[in-house]
């Protein structure tokens, strides 16, 4: 549904809001991907989506964002891949994943049955690879965009280079975005001086939406054996310590290009999930969250829906971007 | 919808549903510290877990923790019908060590908290129907091995329990598992490594002792990493075939995470909690 339409004219998709007032509208447009709400799975975190059926409920995601997937099948970085840490989590998994043959043949089928759009997250050591990925997804309808993967911490080659070089970047999203009618996502790394300047270079070679972010390259020693926690030493750290980076970054994206921004980052609960939102976010991907608690995305859902219907919206999309800022008086008295 | 059926049987080891329940804490059982016993009840829907198999829990679940953050993993210690249950209620116990943040919180339960309990999940052990087993046991490790001492028991399999520990303490469950492998026909064999408790020394010198005499056709261990190679190494040396219970840090519990990562011997990796937790000991690059 077109956040245009009239409130109320959702034809049902969302179940009625608790003040008797209708249906409220949370279904999302980010150009010409609709989403039935504004929440997604994050890539790496839910795996395909279909092996997780029976702990959530599916159907309700706005969204789902396949594991990153590579042409041909990756075993991963040896173990140890994860640790806690305060308030969230390093991995360093090295975009293990099944292969986008497998992915096309055994997966994909069985996500149709659902309501919620996939997005294939895409990874490649070259622009090649990324090229041939999006031209094997073209042609699927069960797909409704591609998500770049340029921002992987954790493999040595490929990815993160040319989400760290704009020159590398217009290349690649100029490449892609030739190889695909599908709507083009870019995601963007945390681990640069400026993700607004690598945003714009994305949104300028023909990228239809920015993500934003990845993890943000950490590290944890045991200090009994005085080793590093994780195998690969440096790993991704994600989970709920990552937010307030998260919104800054989404924030500054949103200001420096003209295209929907999917945010990503340590969302816990349905008030990160409306910062994001009100810091101009057109939809949100949980992540971290569906490691502790499975059936967070449907709650979220929920919660969305009836703390938008209490504070009188209609409309999702009438919070997108409705921040709030210091007027010139409020500076003045610090 | 958490009716649907389970996706081809990954998160499963003996036919019944993961699912992710409130269990309502009925008590912590004090044992000799770091030791307690987690009894909690958890509704009918709950699957009966079979052995080997584990759940992810996490304490005060509505409130968000900095430390723990991710749930933790527990073997199932014992499962039974809930006495007086009106709805199908069952009662399942965790045995727990309190070795950090999440450990702790969920010692520090009281009655009638609730704890967020998924599972069951994963692969549990595969069964013998004869011959003599060594269930070696490290410390809070043993917890994996009830369940299986049970189901030796139905199937009359004899079975030795050999219980390792660094001192006395160590053995904090070793009642109910001498009683249980008695009665299979077989010994408790205790070991510390202070000379507290049985023999003075290592869990491996015990069993590589029963296996030079060839008492054993099976071998079944869980406990600290060590221990688990040295058992490996000497079942692969009396060429005994033998299943570990293993002990990684999990993320999820349920695939999704691929934190869990195995290194087998031929080059794979598999996933603990789903492949898993139950392997080969032949088939695990120790």
């Amino acid at each position: 549904m077109s956040p245009n339409t009239q409130p109320g004219s959702t034809g049902g998709e969302v179940s009625s809001a608790t003040d008797g007032r209708g249906a409220l509208d949370l279904s999302v447009r980010l150009g010409d991907l609709e989403l039935q709400n504004p929440i997604l799975t994050a890539s790496g975190t839910f795996g395909y989506g279909l092996e997780f059926a029976p702990l959530t409920t599916l159907e309700q995601f706005g969204g789902l964002v396949t594991k990153g997937l590579s042409l041909a099948p990756r075993p991963g970085n040896p173990p140890p891949r994860i640790c806690e840490t305060r308030g969230g989590m390093l991995n360093s998994i090295g975009l293990q994943n099944i292969g986008i043959h497998a992915f096309l043949d055994d997966v994909l089928p069985g996500l149709a049955d659902y309501p919620s759009q996939v997005i294939v997250n895409l990874f490649g050591t070259a622009q090649a690879d990324y090229v041939a990925l999006a031209e094997l997804v073209d042609a699927q309808a069960g797909i409704a965009a591609v998500e770049l993967n340029v921002s992987c911490p954790n493999v040595k080659k490929g990815g993160i280079e040319f989400g760290h070089d704009p020159k590398m970047l217009s290349g690649l999203v100029s490449a892609v975005r030739s190889a695909t009618s599908k709507p083009v996502i870019v995601k963007l790394s945390p681990n640069v001086t400026s993700p607004a300047e690598l945003a714009k270079s994305a949104r300028d070679a023909g990228a239809d939406m920015i993500s934003a972010i990845n993890t943000i390259i950490g590290m944890s020693i045991d200090t009994w054996s005085r080793r590093p926690r994780l195998h690969t030493v440096r790993g991704g750290l994600s989970g709920p310590a990552i937010k307030p980076i998260a919104l800054r970054i989404v924030y500054d994206v949103v200001n420096a290009v003209d295209c929907p921004v999917i945010a990503i980052g340590g969302v816990e609960d349905v008030d990160d999930v409306l910062e994001f939102l009100i810091a101009g976010a057109s939809a949100v991907q949980v992540g971290t969250a569906l490691f502790r608690d499975p059936q967070r995305g449907p709650s979220l859902v929920d919660e969305l829906e009836s703390r938008l219907a209490e504070q009188g919206y209609s409309s999702v999309s009438d919070i997108i971007g409705s921040i709030v800022l210091p007027t010139p008086r409020d500076e003045e008295h610090p | 919808m958490g009716a649907q059926d389970v996706a081809s049987g990954e998160c499963d080891g003996s036919g019944t549903a993961v699912q992710d329940v409130l269990a309502e804490v009925l008590s912590v059982e004090p044992l000799p510290l770091p030791y307690y016993a987690l009894h909690l009840k958890v509704p009918a829907a709950f699957g009966v877990s079979a052995p080997g198999q584990f759940v992810m829990a996490m304490a005060s679940p509505s409130e968000l923790r900095l430390k723990p953050f991710l749930r933790r993993a527990f073997s199932v210690f014992d499962q039974e019908p809930l006495e007086g249950a009106t709805n199908g209620e069952r009662h399942i116990q965790l045995f727990g060590k309190i070795i950090g943040p999440g450990t702790s919180s969920l010692a520090e339960c009281r009655p009638g908290d609730e704890v967020a309990v998924l599972g069951p999940l994963g692969v549990g052990f595969t069964l013998p129907s004869r011959g003599r087993a060594a269930l070696v046991a490290g410390g809070v490790g043993s917890a994996a091995l009830l369940l299986l001492q049970r189901a030796l028991s139905e199937r009359s399999v004899e079975h030795d329990f050999l219980y390792g520990g660094r001192s006395t303490v160590d053995l904090a469950a070793s009642v109910t598992f001498a009683e249980l492998a008695r009665r299979s026909g077989g010994r408790y064999l205790p070991s510390t490594e202070d000379g507290s408790t049985g023999h003075h020394g290592l869990i491996t010198e015990v069993l590589a002792e029963g296996l030079a005499e060839s008492r054993y056709q099976h071998v079944f261990t869980c406990g600290p990493e060590g221990l688990m190679r040295a058992v490996a190494r000497l079942a692969a040396a009396h060429d005994c075939p033998g299943q570990a219970a293993l002990e990684t840090a999990m993320g999820c519990g349920y695939g999704a995470c691929l934190g869990c990562a195995v290194q087998m011997v031929n080059g794979e990796i598999q996933l603990c909690c789903k492949h898993g937790p139950v392997f080969d000991l032949a088939e695990v690059s120790w």
